[in-house]
């Protein structure tokens, strides 16, 4: 749900999978010395290029009670090196009219940047200097460690954030999707500044790394800053993936957790449990079924919750993907005092799409859908790289979006309603309302039938 | 008929300009990139030509149109498209009001038809108006009423203008959006939904000659409506500051600040949006080192020129860190300002600000529908598609005499209007803060 890097199937055109019959440029690949690879998407229409350091690894690899460790690292490459200074980095960075950011979830990694093409090469050696010659000042540290929890706090005026960190803690409670990539307050005071040189230590090493270069480059000459880039790491081999399977047994029966905040006029409702894995045999099947059920404007929840009804102005199903099996939910965020009946509807919704599945009708609709919009999931250079990045770092099958306009054409109806059946359960439930207790909870609690476990939790503060 | 009425240049390629007889716009940009086709219809009504009491109806309009026609069921017009494979979207703002789909280049026959259909055919029944002011009015709580930087801009555009329409929000009053009755929308409809309202904007992989034929043969019969004579009054000059405090359930301190600004058209606009970067354009712009990283003031900082056909606002929002104040923010910022009235930026301020502009410029580029809706922008609001690359031109030759001319002109205390969000007491005191922990991304 709200790991930044968390793919998502069948719904968002922009990570959708597909491609096979495509004869657009493709993306090109090679392997670098140290074990680490490179990926080339080429376009010269606008002069740009953009360059992603993704690493094979993530928070996971945070020690328990020093959650917050692989972000700080990732942070704090842009806070000082061997040769600048923090100040120095920002100011080149807007000299070359060059952008930078990092983005750290559970199982992987990446540092994007992108530069007006007459500045790459300058661009690159700053990268490249950042990336192999952190200097981890300790005041540019403690700086960080302060913005940081000043920005969590901050973080509570957004109900849809609360939401999805209410649902990840208890959808995945026990399991290390549950854990924060960006800590707490406690975890992050527990974080020393040899945790954070240890975390670099961990990701920053050859075999961990695939690089990409989308944009106004030519391939030989991206192969030969990839090897600059990648050639400044200590050599290491990838690091190995520790997160298991999460299992059912860890969120059994229905439970509500209310998020309690005052003078709330509308609430935020996620509605769900366990989902897909891209490794499941059923991977495609489930995520076509699911786009009939909440994936398009026309789906199913779309139209009974807004169209009829007008309740909420979304209203979507979504299967989230990483290596391992990630969430599947419902999100809608209606009117307080539409909320029961709306929680209600949704619950009878899937019901219906569990037990009865989807008709050959509908099957049929969605797979146009999804197989005519491919051209959009393929059209710049940029999202080509990224599916090709997808697949090295998170272990992807090869096919994985090259195969997939293949397997969505063969998905038949009854293969997508075993998916259905045999994945997404209607009882081991999690509903996660934010709203207003005193007004809300009891007519939330009541409208959810067989619920065998309920709790309030106050907005500010952990359970 | 369809009438050749020019071309313009637009970076390294040229937008064809077309007209019909009924007044309709045609821009077209070939681009060969990959075999799809955006396509984007643009209606110069928004928020300001509405009257108060009627507030929030441009923007109802953005969701009844993806209702009923006279030959089409409801709900029919987005099965059609999401079985061509579409991606479609809407926006309404002060000036303006768009339709957007992007289609593979084969689909593009049926875009037409279906635009063409909604700009006169639309059917505004008792049914579909009541369910979409439901929606919206949903919309509005999560926009609105539920986010305090919602609440908060809000409330500074209705502090300050005084007279003209940009006053009144483009999502509309509550009470006024659940007014609306199908007479108020089927006048508005034809008003201001005709072909010389609009101007369509193509942006792909097509054929030039079929194009233009199959748009003639969808659009060449409606009939122009009479568009009337823009009402809105000019806004007075401030001459004094105004200030608000209110509160909300949240754990700290916020101030969104607003000045006058100039008109988006305005030579002045291009030198506010340069000195905008000099003073918060990233982690190395003057204010944001001063009270982000270097203060440790504010956790979140932002400011930005209005780009309004009229003059807008010059804003400044604002986020206090935990135990810091909005004294503490402007103790800091109004001395900046004062600064900047006063010193020219420096030589290297300014390099960076034209960098980052550019680097901008070409990031909205990076798509098909990027290009479009540049295009269809500046063509609505200035009346020149290609005035994205003008302004590019115009930083590049911009000094620092200029910005400091802009902030002399802008940034002054009587034309300043401040609203001021303080902590309701529902939220955890300031000054203990709770564990807490989230995934949101954090700003690097």
């Amino acid at each position: 749900m709200s790991e930044p890097n968390v793919k998502e199937a069948g719904v968002s055109k922009a990570t959708r999978a597909t491609a096979g019959a495509s004869k657009q440029a493709s993306v090109a690949r090679f392997e670098l010395a140290g074990g680490g690879s490179v990926h080339i998407s080429e376009s010269h229409d606008v002069p740009l290029v953009s360059i992603t350091i993704a690493f094979r690894s993530g928070s996971a690899s945070d020690p328990a009670g020093k959650e917050g460790a692989s972000k700080l690292a990732f942070r704090m490459l842009r806070r000082g090196s061997r040769t600048h200074t923090a100040n120095d980095i920002e100011d080149e960075l807007d000299r070359l009219g060059a952008e930078l950011s990092t983005d750290v979830s559970t199982s992987s990694s990446a540092i994007h940047g992108q530069v007006i093409e007459r500045n790459l090469g300058a661009f690159v050696n700053l990268l490249a200097t950042l990336i192999a010659e952190p200097a981890f000042p300790i005041d540019e540290l403690e700086r960080l460690r302060r913005e940081t929890l000043a920005e969590l706090i901050e973080a509570r005026d957004s109900d849809r954030s609360l939401a999805q960190q209410a649902f990840r803690r208890a959808v995945f409670a026990g399991h290390p999707y549950a854990r924060s990539t960006t800590g707490s307050s406690k975890t992050l005071a527990n974080i020393t500044e040899d945790d954070v040189r240890a975390a670099y230590k961990t990701h920053f090493v050859q075999g961990n790394v695939a690089l990409g270069f989308s944009g106004d480059i030519e391939t030989s000459r991206a192969r030969d800053l990839a090897e600059r880039l990648a050639g400044g790491l200590a050599k290491g081999a990838r690091v190995p993936d520790t997160v298991g399977e999460p299992t059912r047994a860890l969120a059994k029966g229905r439970r509500l957790v209310f998020v309690d905040k005052p003078e709330r006029t509308q609430t935020q409702i996620l509605i769900g449990g366990l989902g897909t894995a891209p490794h499941d045999p059923d991977h495609v099947p489930l995520s076509v079924a699911n786009a009939v059920f909440g994936g398009s404007f026309t789906s199913r929840l779309m139209r009974e919750v807004r169209s009829k009804r007008g309740w909420s102005y979304g209203a979507y199903a979504r299967l989230s993907v990483d290596k391992q099996r990630q969430a599947f939910s419902m999100w809608t965020f209606p009117a307080a005092t539409d909320a029961p009946a709306c929680i209600a509807l949704e619950l009878e919704l899937l019901e219906t799409f569990v037990t009865k599945g989807v008709t050959a009708k509908e099957l049929s609709f969605v797979q146009k859908f999804l197989s005519r919009s491919y051209a959009f999931d393929i059209d710049t250079a940029s999202k080509r790289l990224h599916q090709a990045l997808d697949v090295d770092v998170l272990g992807l099958a090869p096919d994985y979006y090259d195969g997939y306009l293949d397997h969505l054409a063969k998905v038949t109806v009854d293969q997508a309603n075993a998916a259905v059946t045999a994945r997404l359960s209607t009882e081991d439930l999690l509903v996660v309302v934010v709203g207003t207790a005193s007004e809300l909870e009891e007519k939330v609690r009541t409208s959810i039938p067989r619920l065998d476990e309920h709790k309030v939790v106050p907005f500010d503060r952990e359970e | 008929m369809v009438h050749y009425l020019g071309q313009h240049p637009f970076g390294p390629s040229k937008v064809i300009r077309y007209g019909l007889s009924n007044g309709l716009t045609i821009l077209l940009l070939l681009d060969k990139s990959a075999p799809v086709v955006s396509y984007f219809t643009w209606f110069k009504v928004g928020s300001r030509h509405e009257k108060p009491g009627k507030t929030g109806l441009a923007h109802l309009f953005e969701h009844l149109m993806f209702n009923e026609t006279s030959s089409l069921k409801a709900g029919e017009f987005d099965k059609k498209l999401e079985e061509s494979g579409a991606e479609s979207n809407a926006a309404t703002w002060f000036d303006w009001t768009y339709y957007h789909e992007s289609v593979p280049k084969d689909r593009l026959a049926l875009v037409i038809k279906l635009e063409s259909d909604r700009m006169h055919n639309l059917v505004l029944r008792d049914a579909q108006v009541t369910s979409e002011k439901e929606v919206v009015a949903n919309e509005r709580r999560f926009r609105v009423d539920d986010d305090v930087e919602g609440a908060a801009g809000e409330l500074l555009y209705k502090m300050a203008f005084t007279k003209h329409p940009y006053q009144w929000p483009t999502i509309g009053w509550m009470e006024d959006i659940q007014a609306f009755t199908p007479e108020d929308c089927e006048a508005f409809y034809k008003t201001y939904y005709a072909p010389n309202n609009a101007v369509v904007v193509v942006v792909g992989d097509f054929n030039e000659k079929k194009i233009l034929q199959m748009m003639r043969d969808a659009y060449g019969d409606l009939p122009a409506s009479i568009i009337p004579a823009d009402d809105a009054y000019p806004e007075p000059p401030q001459t004094e500051p105004r200030t608000i405090e209110i509160k909300k359930p949240t754990a700290t301190e916020k101030l969104l600040v607003g000045y006058h600004g100039p008109a988006l058209g305005d030579a002045d606009h291009a030198a506010l949006t340069l000195l905008n970067e000099v003073l918060f354009g990233g982690r190395a712009s003057r204010i944001y080192r001063s009270l982000v990283i270097e203060g440790e003031i504010c956790t979140d900082l932002r400011a930005w020129a209005s780009t309004f056909a009229d003059g807008g606002l010059y804003e400044v929002y604002a986020t206090a860190r935990t135990g810091k104040t909005i004294a503490d923010i402007e103790a800091v910022l109004y001395p900046e300002f004062a600064r900047v009235r006063e010193e020219v930026v420096t030589a290297d301020e300014l390099v960076r600000a034209k960098a980052r502009l550019e680097l901008g410029l070409l990031q909205s580029l990076e798509t098909m529908g990027g290009k479009a809706e540049q295009i269809g922008f500046y063509e609505t609001v200035l009346g020149d598609p290609s005035a994205a690359f003008q302004r590019l031109e115009v930083y590049r030759r911009m000094t620092a005499g200029d910005l400091r001319k802009a902030a002399r002109r802008y940034l002054v205390e009587n034309a300043r209007t401040t609203i001021r969000v303080l902590p309701d007491g529902a939220a955890t005191e300031p000054d203990k803060p709770e564990e807490t922990d989230s995934d949101e991304e954090a700003a690097q």
